[in-house]
């Protein structure tokens, strides 16, 4: 699966999931509060949105839809490294952030691509301003994700950031949640 | 509170040395500039990009007639390719007509590269194929053959990995390796079937020093300070790290080594709880593969240690819980491009090469639990050295990398948490760029360790 395209699943943004609809709202709101928890550093809750067994991944700037057990990768999280990498990044001894990042999330074009058994997939763009050091950086990119639908909500199957730069470039260290 | 008298006068030595060598005081320092100063970055480019072999790329990343990649090397653009005959060449990514960049994609496969100035074509032999309006130039046909693309002045390979050199005049590629040929070698026989690099490659730019990623590399002591958050998730996974019985090797030429013993597990080769059942019992058939194709004793060499092998001035070999290929590009005394390929068995079994990329991506490059605090701590030291520039005391100007200096004097092997594996990169530095060095005392007679073997005949 390389660049996605829209798919036919959704008619107006909603898609429906065994009986239940999803609408682009609540995609939406999920990936706002989603923003929210990162940017206050809330990450005991931010881990609460992925399912048992959910996935973070982050491919190279050269991806062109490798999978993350045939290629190199930034980031390819099975759920117990989720959990370590959140129990390093609360540590005052992750240097990388110690201070914290400054970040700022925008997230817009939330499109609802296709519906699966209990599940929808998604794509939405982002930019993420950080600040740190004196320095300001700019990561660009889109996420695919695959969202477990139920019923009181949605949780991260595959939560799949893609950066658009051409290289992690500069601000290298991706040791905040892209 | 008692004033340290020091053997010699701290302070700039008189000749305005860069590197200061003091075997009486046991003190080993570099001043600061060398890593601050673009007139020292310029001197680095001309010497040594200029005049060294240069790690370009490894021939699985163009496996077929006419796959390209293009990269900069030293600040040159530069074409990698395999031709139509299956040879890889290696060309100035510049048009000969008046210098565009002929190639600007990254990646990808053609029989002819052609320039969208003026239309100039070239095989990916080099020759020119089309020259539009050919009947204006001398009909001569040593004309187009002098406007056959320039290629890269030397080009040779060892194991897979392709080298180039800006001057004809290096010495051979094996000449200029040295031991560290050997190293290379360990690491292109795991695969029975041979090794490759993947596709999905770690492009990131620091703002550091080149020179401070490859101390960064060799410095075992920054290991437990600088990564506690790994150390501690490896501890929780049921394998605790040791630095016993690591050591450091001088492979001459600049190249240098540190041979891990008991630092993690490594894919196929020593196992550990966090990579599995299946994983074990894997490890050991590995183990009975290895020995039978190498013997038991190089079978040992390749499969027991981790290794971090720097081939001066720009690759680095991360063999650790799996293999990185890490090559340094830099930009500006301040700025490193860095460009790094997971190297990984040909055929092995789907869930051993997720296992391996699972595993090497959550350690090493942008986005694992480790190399962001390298990037950290190299980045926060170039912020860092710009506070003693042109300070009241000049002593204050220079970084210390003594550690370990009265084991080296007394000729015992280096440890790996210690800084002879920096101190010897500098000396090959300072003699390369020609920057001058103080010694004062007697430095430790007989030449260093060049390797394990080497070691263990020695003693």
């Amino acid at each position: 699966m390389s660049a996605v395209t829209a798919g036919n699943g959704s008619r107006g943004g909603v898609v429906k999931v065994e009986s239940r609809e999803v609408t682009r709202a609540e995609v939406e709101e999920f990936l706002y509060r989603e923003a929210q928890l990162l940017d206050e550093w809330r990450l005991d809750e931010w881990f609460t949105l992925f399912e048992p067994d959910g996935r973070l991944e982050v491919p190279t700037t050269d991806w062109a839809g490798w999978d993350a057990t045939t290629a190199g990768y930034f980031v390819a999280d099975d759920y117990e490294l989720i959990r370590a990498r959140v129990k390093r990044l609360k540590s005052r001894k992750a240097h990388a952030e110690n201070p914290h990042s400054r970040t700022h999330r925008m997230v817009s074009n939330v499109i609802l691509l296709e519906a699966g058994a209990e599940t929808v997939w998604i794509t939405a763009n982002f930019v993420i301003h950080r600040y740190r050091d004196g320095g300001a950086y700019t990561y660009v990119g889109r996420y695919e994700h695959v969202l477990k639908v139920e019923p009181d909500g949605l949780r991260f199957r595959v939560r799949r950031a893609v950066p658009v730069m051409e290289s992690m470039d500069p601000g290298a260290r991706l040791s905040f949640i892209l | 509170m008692a004033q340290q008298t020091p053997v010699r006068p701290l302070g700039a030595p008189g000749d305005g040395a860069m590197i200061d060598e003091d075997w009486e005081a046991l003190r080993f320092r570099v001043h600061r500039s060398a890593y601050r100063e673009p007139g020292v970055f310029a001197e680095e480019i001309a010497r040594i990009w200029g005049h060294t072999w240069l790690y370009l790329g490894h021939e699985t990343e163009i496996p077929k007639a006419g796959d390209f990649k293009t990269r900069t090397l030293g600040g040159r653009p530069l074409i990698f390719c395999r031709d139509a005959d299956g040879e890889v060449r290696v060309f100035f990514n510049s048009c000969t007509h008046r210098g565009t960049v002929l190639c600007r994609h990254s990646e990808g496969n053609t029989k002819f590269f052609q320039c969208f100035y003026h239309a100039w074509a070239f095989s990916n032999s080099g020759e020119l194929a089309a020259l539009p309006g050919d009947d204006a130039y001398p009909d001569d046909p040593a004309f187009r053959a002098s406007m056959a693309l320039r290629q890269v002045p030397r080009l040779q390979i060892h194991e897979g990995f392709v080298f180039i050199a800006f001057d004809p005049d290096v010495p051979d590629l094996l000449t200029h390796l040295g031991p560290a040929a050997h190293y290379m070698s360990l690491t292109a026989k795991i695969g029975e079937r041979g090794m490759t690099t993947l596709p999905g490659v770690q492009l990131y730019s620091v703002k550091g020093n080149w020179k401070l990623a490859v101390e960064n590399a060799m410095d075992g002591y920054h290991f437990a300070p600088t990564h506690n958050t790994f150390v501690g998730y490896l501890r929780e996974t049921g394998f605790a790290v040791t630095d016993d019985d690591q050591y450091a090797y001088d492979l001459g030429g600049g190249h240098g080594l540190l041979v891990l013993t008991g630092h993690n597990g490594r894919i196929g080769m020593v196992w550990e709880p966090r990579f599995g059942e299946e994983e074990k019992e894997r490890t050991a058939v590995k183990r009975r593969e290895l020995e039978a194709r190498l013997g038991p004793e190089l079978a040992a060499e390749v499969a027991d240690a981790s290794r971090i092998l720097f081939v001066f001035p720009n690759l680095l070999l991360f063999d650790l819980e799996a293999l990185t290929i890490r090559q340094l590009e830099p930009v500006a005394a301040d700025r490193t491009d860095v460009r790094a390929w997971q190297f990984v068995e040909v055929g092995e079994p789907e869930s051993v090469r997720a296992l391996r990329i699972k595993t090497m991506v959550s350690f090493v490059g942008p986005g694992g639990l480790a190399t962001p605090d390298d990037i950290e701590a190299y980045e926060a030291v170039q912020r860092g050295i710009v506070a003693t520039a042109d300070a009241a005391d000049p002593a204050h100007d220079w970084s210390d990398m003594s550690r370990g200096m009265a084991n080296e004097k007394q000729g015992n092997q280096g440890r790996s948490i210690d800084e002879g594996a920096m101190r010897s990169f500098w000396r090959q530095w300072a003699h390369v760029v020609g920057a001058s060095t103080s010694v004062a005392g007697a430095p430790p007679a007989g030449a260093p360790a060049s390797g394990p073997a080497a070691a263990e005949a020695g003693e």
